[in-house]
């Protein structure tokens, strides 16, 4: 992981999170991640560590994505060795390390986990297939950990999100703090863990909005960086 | 705030959808008159009873008919456009 | 004289923590769990408030949230109740509605001008003469109205929260608390919300000096607390019922949107006052209230009371009151029938005086209080008091029971029918919607094992409705007395006989609101403002309609209730405004436009760079700054709002054919097509740019507020059409810049290696290739100037090529322009925008886009109400015109009207001044007359003056 020079000037020559414009201040440690420039701290290890079993806030928008859809989707991908969700509005994992999100019927987004190459390996295929259909993502990208995550849900979706209600691979399409957004629950580096994916050009809205909310609840912005080893 | 039942989605608040008018069969505009293709376009029966409409879900961009009776805000069913009865789904109750 | 009893079972206060506070300058202590009215009342204040209307004095009323003629001020908060906010240590506290304190209120001498304002006074008295209303006016507006507005009031965030559940509990009561465990026992999730700051509700302080009473709770209590599925939500209320169980709880913090499965509504009873000459006096309370204060606050009502009733409870009453220590001098019973009851209270040394009323109560010297009860034989037949024999009772307090109006507000708002049930002299739900329940008090059951019982019936049904199986369990209606008077007021030659505390409405403002002809319950209501107080009628309305019947002579049945609309109380607007989200989208460029002083618009849900002033510089000099540099040399400006959508497939021809007005069959791979929308009307919705880049591979580029909309629209008639073909929305996934102006093309072929000139270019073309590193697709377009290219790509990697273009241009004067300035350059070209230069209306004859109609495809949305158009007349059309050369008159606006004498021909739809033609120019709609080259007409201006346009050719570059 290559470390950038600590300001907050904008880097026009480097991709940057959807999130970023949202994430200035003086402590905010950034790196290039998968070709994305993302922030990896935003206090001291011990503090991120305080934040994240309260409610953890981490901009993954840098993890690689691919997006499919049509009548043959799901088809094309086991054609290409790729695990799917069996029903529709689930996900899995796929070789370990990639997410597989089925929304609705014949959508699928497939996320790179740490590690992940699935969607490298789907991005050089350029051959155009009957009933398949290219979807460019651009989402903004986030963790929420902590025992607190449900009550910024509470104030941010209507929907029922406690386990009870949202089932382990259940994704679910719906509006939080008043925009479409995909919800999973997920198990990360065994730290159970809720995800959250929005229109890029929200990234910063959402960003800021789950800050204000989890700092009030004794949270706050996390760095990718705690959740790279 | 009301709930509905996306066929894709499950249950819904009503914040999450966006009415799409009354769904209604079109004249042939080959062979209508101009008076009854006008009728079609400009009249609406305000008239309250069971309608077929159409809801869009918003998150999901899924376009669906929901069977509502006006006078009760009661929904019945929703289903796809697409889909023939036998898979149409029930909205729960 | 401190009324503090010693500490009784149950109470809510902590005696081991003393409060200090002060209430209109002077100081008192409390005890933590004190309301403000507790301890005031405690202390021996009994002038708690002054009523709205005529200032009169008052003092405890309910002790239940309605007390509405005590509003205090912290100087902060204003209007709080003082009978249920707790005391704290350090509150500086004064009544509101006062002028000089509410001892010695200087408009107390309103109440002995009230015969002057009748009901209804103002709506007749002002208006004539008209000269006088400005004066009037002024002294109305400083009497209605309760408490100042600080305006200095600290920012303190409300949250509103969502929580989900099976079963909904409304009302911590007896019923309430046996239902919840009744339901989870059953394994649900269980909510129970109550407004008092504690549970246990009537069993708390009806206990008619029975001390087993207190155990009783206690015993529930603990019951409710061994389940932990059920959750208790105490000092907050149920503030309607919305659709599908959806029902709002206030709180202090917040509201928390609760959705239930299933309703239990076991929210009681306000009791209700029985109506005779001056029962508002400080001292003269409910019975209930009296209890209160008593079992939750530790407090003597008085020290030496009457109990006047109307029903078995105020025998109840007075054995707490005697419990409490306060001597009871009679209990004078309405009814002629002697009570059960009557017996137990004789036996404790109490006289009974059946078929007696309360003629009237006698206020003391200096008005604070009561000194005594003048009462007498009472008709229950005629409602009269026969006043031959008078009796005065010494006494320094009066407890009221007459009975009780159901809690019913949510079932109301859920939709249930009521009817009048005779027994309870109540209405009770007789038709209730799926999924809610009702039981106790709100259901007319007033014994408390009926209660119980009601309770577990309700909750059964509630079991069942949720598919679980539960025993069928029957709910014995009310037998015996009536819990509730079917007539308890006392007519009084002189008035001051109270029915609504909140507006000081007696029964002779019902008498002549009748007689004046609003004889209705919803006209009476509004005409006397009976329940349009804070208490919302909570204690006035059932009084209200049995006076009515009355006087039409019907039965209660008949007369109705008025409709109960959320909120149930009065919420503050901080609690529903909340948090407040405002949600916006920003390109990957929005930090490079704001380091480079954009002043940014809010387009849709987009926040663009409008124009990028230098210091000093203004927004007119500024726009026309960066237009100039589009005209002279190269300009670029940040697209990436507008919406983009790909039509994948083999059917993409044939959907955009069905979609938009032109041809898209022969359209040739690589170039472009304009694009409109209709509806089914005819009407334009929108227009773009179709770029083909393959045979099943259409790129199309729609304008920014309406993307989301058209985007919608495709995949609704996709779902009618059912073609072969995907479509996906690209708009937030690719950014586009435009670069415009004479050098665009010279600046943009150092980044690419595309061949970019004319030739193999051409307008109205696409290309895929490479600039600056990054893949673009380019397409050539002549919106804001005749050489122009836009450059999707890839969102995060727009500002990468942002920059070198602008490296790029750097030598030829390339600047950024905003989307204020691409308004004007668009202008100068003369092009129509939909949504500016249209309306809700407008045809694309209209606007001479004929061009754009293949009226002879098979179909297309919107043509056959174009055929339909097309044979009739045109009524409006859109020209182009200038204004004369070296215009210095007042600038005509947008909508500006076309005006021919007092005619209207048509109006302004954009209009601006161009600094590369020097003209102003504009669009507009005129009568087909008026649309001939050089035609003239004339533009009404804001401040009146008229300014005459000629129409002229497009583009206004080339004139």
């Amino acid at each position: 992981m290559q470390a950038l020079t600590p300001n907050n000037a904008v880097k026009l020559d480097a991709k940057i999170s959807p999130a970023a414009p949202a994430q200035s201040g003086a402590s905010v440690q950034w790196a290039v991640v998968n070709d994305m420039q993302i922030a990896t701290a935003f206090a001291s290890a011990e503090v991120e560590q305080a934040r994240k079993k309260v409610l953890g806030v981490t901009d993954v928008s840098c993890f690689p994505r691919y997006g499919f859809k049509g009548p043959q989707a799901a088809q094309w991908a086991a054609d290409h060795e790729l695990a799917i969700p069996s029903s529709p509005n689930s996900w899995t994992l796929s070789d370990q390390k990639s997410l597989v999100l089925r929304l609705g019927g014949s959508e699928f987004v497939l996320e790179d986990q740490m590690g992940g190459v699935a969607c490298e390996k789907l991005s050089s295929i350029s051959a155009r297939v009957a009933g398949v259909y290219k979807v460019p993502r651009a989402d903004a990208a986030f963790i929420l950990s902590g025992s607190a995550v449900l009550n910024l849900f509470a104030e941010l979706c209507s929907l029922d999100l406690r386990p009870s209600a949202l089932l382990a691979n259940d994704v679910i399409m719906t509006q939080v703090a008043g925009i479409s957004a995909i919800v999973i629950r997920q198990t990360h580096n065994g730290e159970p863990v809720y995800r959250i994916w929005c229109d890029g050009t929200y990234g910063a809205y959402m960003w800021e909005t789950l800050i204000e909310i989890a700092v009030e609840l004794g949270g706050g912005a996390v760095g990718l960086a705690s959740y790279q080893h | 705030m009301k709930l509905l039942t996306c066929p894709m989605n499950g249950s819904r608040p009503l914040s999450e959808f966006i009415f799409g008018g009354e769904y209604r069969d079109a004249p042939d505009q080959k062979t209508c008159s101009d008076s009854e293709w006008a009728a079609y376009v400009h009249n609406r029966s305000g008239a309250p009873g069971d309608k077929k409409e159409w809801w869009y879900h918003s998150p999901s961009g899924t376009w669906f008919i929901a069977e509502r009776n006006t006078l009760s805000d009661k929904v019945s069913r929703t289903y796809l456009l697409s889909a023939n009865t036998n898979s149409t789904q029930e909205q729960a109750k | 004289m401190s009324l503090r009893t010693t500490k009784q079972n149950g109470e809510w206060l902590d005696r081991t923590k003393k409060i200090n506070f002060t209430f209109e300058g002077e100081a008192f202590t409390a005890f933590e769990g004190d309301t403000i009215s507790s301890a005031l009342w405690a202390a021996g204040q009994k002038v708690l408030g002054r009523s709205f209307k005529y200032h009169r004095a008052r003092g405890v009323l309910s002790l239940a949230n309605h007390d509405v003629n005590i509003l205090v001020t912290d100087g902060i908060d204003t209007n709080m109740r003082a009978d249920v906010v707790l005391v704290k240590d350090g509150m500086v506290l004064n009544a509101v509605n006062t002028i000089g304190g509410v001892k010695k209120d200087k408009n107390s001498y309103i109440d002995s001008i009230s015969p002057l304002l009748p009901v209804g006074f103002y709506y007749k008295a002002f208006h004539t003469p008209r000269r006088f209303f400005p004066f009037w006016e002024k002294v109305i507006r400083k009497a209605a109205g309760l408490g100042i507005v600080n305006f200095d009031y600290p920012r303190i965030l409300k949250r509103k929260l969502h929580t989900h559940c099976d079963v909904l509990v409304i009302g911590a009561g007896p019923t309430g608390l046996t239902a919840a465990c009744v339901a989870a026992e059953a394994g649900l999730e269980v909510t129970i919300v109550d407004e008092n700051q504690q549970a246990g509700g009537s069993l708390g302080y009806d206990r008619s000096g029975n001390v087993a009473m207190a155990s009783q709770l206690t015993d529930l209590l603990a019951k409710v607390a061994g389940y932990s599925n059920i959750t208790m939500i105490t000092g907050a209320y149920a503030a309607g019922y919305y659709p599908d169980h959806l029902i709002p709880i206030v709180a202090a913090n917040g509201i928390t949107k609760v959705r239930a499965k299933t309703v239990i509504v076991a929210s009681g009873a306000f009791e209700q006052p029985p109506v005779f000459r001056y029962n508002d006096l400080p001292g003269v309370m409910l019975g209930s209230a009296a209890q209160r204060l008593i079992y939750r606050y530790g407090v003597k009502p008085f020290n030496n009371g009457v109990v006047v009733t109307a029903n078995d409870y105020g025998y109840r009453v007075a054995l707490d009151l005697l419990a409490a220590g306060t001597k009871v001098v009679a209990v004078v019973d309405l009814r002629a029938e002697a009570s059960p009851m009557a017996a137990e209270v004789t036996k404790r040394g109490v006289k009974v005086y059946p078929g007696h009323c309360v003629y009237e109560a006698l206020a003391s010297s200096d008005k604070s209080g009561v000194r005594g009860a003048i009462i007498c034989a009472y008709d229950e037949q005629k409602n009269v008091a026969i006043t031959a024999k008078k009796i005065t009772l010494e006494c320094d307090g009066i407890a009221m029971s007459a009975g009780w109006a159901p809690a019913g507000a949510l079932l109301y708002q859920a939709g249930t029918a009521m009817q009048f049930d005779y027994a309870v002299q109540q209405f009770v739900p007789s038709r209730i919607p799926d999924g809610i329940f009702a039981a106790g008090k709100v259901n007319g059951i007033f014994e408390l094992e009926q209660r119980i019982n009601d309770a577990k019936r309700a909750a059964n049904e509630a079991l069942r409705y949720l598919g679980l199986s539960a025993p069928e369990v029957v709910t014995e209606r009310h037998v015996g007395a009536s819990p509730s008077h079917a007539y308890p007021m006392v007519p009084h030659d002189k008035g001051k006989n109270f029915v609504d505390f909140d507006e000081d409405i007696q029964i002779k403002d019902f008498v002549n609101a009748a007689k004046e002809g609003f004889d209705n319950i919803e006209l009476m209501k509004r005409f006397t403002t009976v329940g349009m107080g804070p208490s919302q009628g909570k204690h006035s309305n059932m009084n209200a309609i049995r006076i009515l019947a009355k006087i039409r002579n019907l039965p209660v049945e008949k007369i109705g209730t008025t409709t109960s609309r959320p909120f149930f109380h009065p919420t503050p607007i901080g609690h529903l405004g909340g948090r407040g989200f405002h949600s916006h989208r920003l390109t990957s460029l929005h930090q490079w436009h704001a380091e480079h002083g954009a002043v940014f618009t809010d387009i849709g849900a987009w926040k663009r760079a409008a124009y990028y002033p230098t210091v000093g510089q203004t927004k007119e000099d500024a726009i026309q700054t960066e237009a100039m540099a589009v005209r002279q040399t190269a300009g670029i400006i940040d697209g990436s709002s507008f919406g983009k959508i790909e039509v994948h497939g083999p059917d993409a021809a044939e959907f955009l054919e069905r979609f938009f007005t032109g041809v898209y069959a022969t359209q040739k791979v690589g170039s472009c097509r304009y694009v409109m929308l209709l509806d089914e009307s005819g009407v334009i919705v929108d227009d773009g740019i179709a770029s083909r880049l393959a045979d099943d591979l259409f790129y199309l580029s729609v304008g920014t507020s309406n993307a989301a909309a058209v985007y919608r629209e495709m995949q609704r008639s996709q779902q009618m059409w059912q073609l072969d073909l995907g479509l996906v929305n690209v708009t937030g996934a690719f950014g586009a810049i435009n670069i415009a102006g004479p050098a665009a093309r010279e600046i943009l072929a150092t980044l690419t290696d595309l061949d970019l000139s004319y030739e193999s270019f051409p307008i109205s073309s696409v290309r895929e290739s490479i600039v600056a590193g990054v893949e673009a697709r380019l397409i050539r377009v002549a919106f804001v100037s005749d050489v122009g290219y836009e450059l999707h790509i890839p969102m995060v990697q727009v500002p990468q090529v942002w920059q070198a273009l602008l490296d790029a241009g750097k030598k030829h004067g390339i600047r950024p322009f905003g989307s204020d300035t691409q308004r004007l350059l668009r202008l100068e070209m003369g092009h129509a925008m939909p949504g500016v230069d249209t309306d809700g209306l407008t045809n694309p004859f209209e606007i001479g886009a004929e061009w754009a109609l293949k009226m002879s495809k098979s179909y297309f949305i919107g043509q056959r109400s174009l055929q339909i158009l097309a044979k009739k007349p045109l009524r409006k059309r859109l020209v182009a015109f200038a204004l004369a050369e070296n215009f210095k008159g007042e600038m005509p606006m947008d909508c500006n009207l076309v005006l021919e004498g007092r005619e209207i021909l048509g109006r302004v739809t954009s209009i601006g001044y161009s600094k590369f033609i020097d003209r102003c120019i504009g669009l507009a709609f005129v009568t087909p007359a008026k649309t001939a080259i050089g035609a003239q007409f004339q533009i009404r201006t804001d401040n009146g003056s008229s300014v005459t346009a000629t129409v002229v050719k497009t583009p206004f570059l080339k004139n």
